[in-house]
């Protein structure tokens, strides 16, 4: 029994000690060295087979996958495997990090903006910088805040996939029932909030403004364009400098309208101000194109008009997504995927891609096209977010820290609009936790 | 399984002359784990392999993506000093100190009342296990429409009963009690399911001894049905532990932790750390430690439980 014992422990114990290396294995992995050209000496008149995970379901994925056979049929030597990635866009990420652990990553993916940081910090994309510069590419067709959020610490790790922005969006049923002149471009904060202010009525449970207090990126988001207003920035350097003068200032404003005022809706969970707005319970949200498919389902009768400014300063914020080039050491794969992303982007494919499927168009060559004109026509507003890229001029910065940075924002904006504490002292902690992440 | 491969060599020991030892021996060890073998495997890729890779990766600074740097000890020694840590194990505590002894004790009273013989019995049995039956996500979903300030029915029912609206989860104070409330509609099914089956296991001869001894309904009670009871207090107080040690899903159906991280319970913080900023590593530190304490619990409970002769387990 006594060397049962023992025999079993020392497996046991060898079981612990090969699950341990395996799993220490499993954290680390050799990246790629991105220095030199991934599609240098690229063949293009070799067979190759390219991976694209889109992040889309339904019917985009569908699209995706029929204009994955067109480009074969005009591109017969290279074939793109398509698949959604993961269930979710937001699980692509995960899914990302399991295969770069497992080395089955794809050559393209689908991205939000803000990984940008984290997946270039995984050693595996490409570098794309020069590639870009060629005139085909026509790279500067394309907002430039979606070029920014494409690119980290000078390096271009892929090319943007969908480009949008915020505007004001507002009930025009709330707005006529409480005899009060709909937003127009011109529009400063302090018409916001009194407009906003004018539009409450508790005692109805109705709201001029609506603001997300989840503490998640969508609170912290629609801060920005404030801090961008009043002159500030986000980051200095690899440095937190949102606490600024110009970042209380930004805040100070929204803390004004939800906690003086009491005119802001604060959604604890960012995903009910949306639905009220299309109940007719929210007179003005700030929010992207993305609304503009649901609340034409729900039949509301709404305008789009661009962000209240700060002394006629109407700058906004652009979400955008990317396309993600990974290295396989592989020059044939790399020149492959490059061949196939230039053919996607490009102003032919897109206006199919990105207006059939009810986002902006990525390029401002495509303003000209019928397609836009249609999709304007289907989708009210549409040519008013179009309009409003213009104002975006910054992007969020690239930096892998951003989601944590993002998130002490958060809760600090949640803290002061639900009058737990003044905004100096708020993102003055903010500041404090934002930077022992950016140290690393 | 042992007991099966050992009559089976007896049998073949008889049937063969003069069995050779060293085969007989492999062939005992791979019988066992030829039944063994793929439940090891099991546990071994699906709980012990993410154990120890997650203790490994508690000692690193880790977002998914780029490679780990080792940290040592030093995530650990963060836990120890981080206030929000320290405000969500609070809250935890808080969770299960209003959590656990109202499902059980409601539990108890619902039995209780379902053990009497009145009409339709079933009905009801089966009318108080259904939330139980329901997700917890679910139940969280519905209870956002239900204690919604705005548009809820709760404050529905206070302002037709003439009492002031409430702003239940969305207020700093309110939303971890409310948070209990709609667990304990979830779980008093589960105790009061175990509780029923425990009074109905009560030889009715005790009952009927008391009786006729000359005790009153209250007496009774007291005196023979609780004690009975107490196997089923242990394991019952053990399992609503870990339950709300354990909560997750309805927290974040219903508040995202919020407002201002006044319900965010450890499990919600680990879960915040891992997946909303990616800090892989210091989420893991965080979840040891709440095996630890969880580890710490059970063992305490069942020494304690071994010690006084309750057979909870």
């Amino acid at each position: 029994m006594m060397q049962f014992w023992n025999a079993r422990r020392r497996f046991l114990g060898g079981a612990v000690l090969a699950l341990g290396l395996l799993a220490a294995g499993c954290t680390s992995g050799t990246p790629v060295d991105d220095t030199k050209d991934a599609a240098a000496g690229y063949d293009p008149n070799a067979d190759v087979t390219i991976t694209w995970w889109t992040g889309q379901s339904s019917d985009a994925e569908t699209m995706a996958e029929k204009l994955a056979t067109e480009f074969h049929a005009s591109h017969p030597h290279i074939t793109v495997n398509t698949s959604a990635g993961a269930s979710t866009t937001d699980e692509l990420l995960t899914k990302l990090s399991a295969g770069f652990t497992s080395g089955t990553y794809p050559d393209v993916s689908y991205a939000y903006g803000s990984w940008a940081g984290q997946l270039a910090a995984s050693g595996r994309t490409q570098n794309l910088t020069q590639w870009v510069a060629d005139p085909q590419m026509a790279w500067s067709e394309i907002p430039e805040a979606a070029r920014s959020t494409a690119t980290v610490d000078g390096r271009v790790i892929g090319v943007p996939a969908l480009v949008d922005n915020l505007a004001l969006i507002y009930n025009k049923t709330l707005f006529d029932k409480a005899h009060v002149a709909y937003p127009t471009d011109t529009w400063s904060w302090d018409d916001f909030r009194a407009a906003a202010k004018q539009l409450t009525d508790t005692s109805k449970n109705l709201y001029g403004a609506a603001y997300s207090v989840a503490g998640s990126e969508d609170t912290t988001w629609h801060l920005w364009p404030l801090l961008w207003q009043h002159g500030g920035k986000i980051l200095d350097g690899d440095k937190p400098a949102f606490n600024s003068d110009a970042g209380v200032a930004a805040l100070e404003t929204l803390r004004q309208i939800a906690v003086d005022d009491k005119s802001m809706y604060l959604d604890q969970t960012d995903e009910k101000y949306a639905q009220l707005f299309n109940d007719n319970r929210i007179g003005m949200m700030i929010s992207g194109p993305w609304s503009l498919y649901d609340m034409g389902e729900a039949k509301v009768d709404y305008g789009v008009s661009f962000l209240p400014g700060y002394n006629g300063d109407h700058e906004t914020i652009s979400g955008p997504d990317v396309w993600v080039l990974f290295d396989h050491s592989d020059a044939n794969r790399a020149g492959a995927a490059r061949t196939f992303l230039q053919w996607l982007t490009g102003k032919d494919v897109d206006v199919r891609w990105n207006l059939g499927n009810g986002n902006l168009p990525l390029r401002s060559s495509e303003a000209a096209t019928k397609e836009f004109a249609d999709y304007c026509a289907q989708y009210p507003g549409a040519q008013k977010f179009f309009d409003n890229l213009a104002n975006a001029k910054q992007a969020r910065p690239t930096v892998e820290a951003y989601p944590e940075v993002s998130r002490y924002v958060g809760q600090a904006i949640a803290s002061v609009l639900q009058g737990a504490s003044t905004p100096k002292e708020a993102l003055d902690k903010a500041a404090q936790q934002a930077a022992v992440a950016l140290r690393g | 399984m042992t007991t099966f491969a050992l009559s089976r060599d007896r049998h073949e020991a008889r049937s063969r002359p003069r069995p050779r030892r060293k085969p007989r021996r492999l062939r005992r060890a791979l019988t066992g784990w030829a039944f063994a073998g793929p439940a090891t495997l099991l546990i071994l890729g699906l709980s012990v392999f993410p154990a120890v890779w997650a203790f490994v990766i508690s000692r690193t600074k880790w977002n998914g993506i780029a490679p780990a740097k080792p940290v040592g000890w030093g995530n650990y020694e963060t836990m120890a000093q981080d206030p929000q840590a320290a405000a969500a194990v609070g809250h935890t505590l808080w969770l299960t100190a209003l959590f656990v002894p109202s499902s059980i004790l409601l539990g108890m009273l619902v039995a209780v009342a379902l053990n009497q013989k009145i009409r339709l019995v079933a009905f009801y049995r089966t009318c108080i296990f259904v939330p139980y039956v329901a997700s917890a996500a679910a139940t969280g979903i519905l209870a956002t429409f239900v204690f919604n300030p705005q548009f809820g029915a709760a404050n529905e029912v206070l302002r037709r009963l003439g009492l002031p609206a409430q702003q239940f989860l969305e207020s700093r104070s309110q939303a971890l009690p409310v948070i209990v409330l709609i667990a304990l509609w979830g779980e008093i099914g589960f105790t009061a399911v175990i509780y029923l089956a425990a009074l109905q296991d009560i030889p009715v001869e005790l009952t009927e001894a008391a009786t006729v001894d000359g005790a009153g309904r209250w007496r009774v009670f007291w005196h023979v049905t609780l004690p009975q009871l107490r196997p089923v207090t242990v394991f019952t107080a053990v399992w609503q532990t870990i339950t709300a040690i354990q909560l997750f899903d309805l927290v974040y159906t219903t508040t995202r932790g919020g407002p201002l991280q006044s319900t965010e319970t450890v499990v919600y913080y680990v879960y915040e750390l891992a997946f909303q900023t990616q800090r892989f590593g210091y989420g893991s530190a965080v979840a040891y430690g709440l095996f630890v304490v969880t580890m710490l619990l059970t063992l305490g409970i069942f020494w304690y439980s071994r010690r006084s002769k309750i057979e909870a387990f």
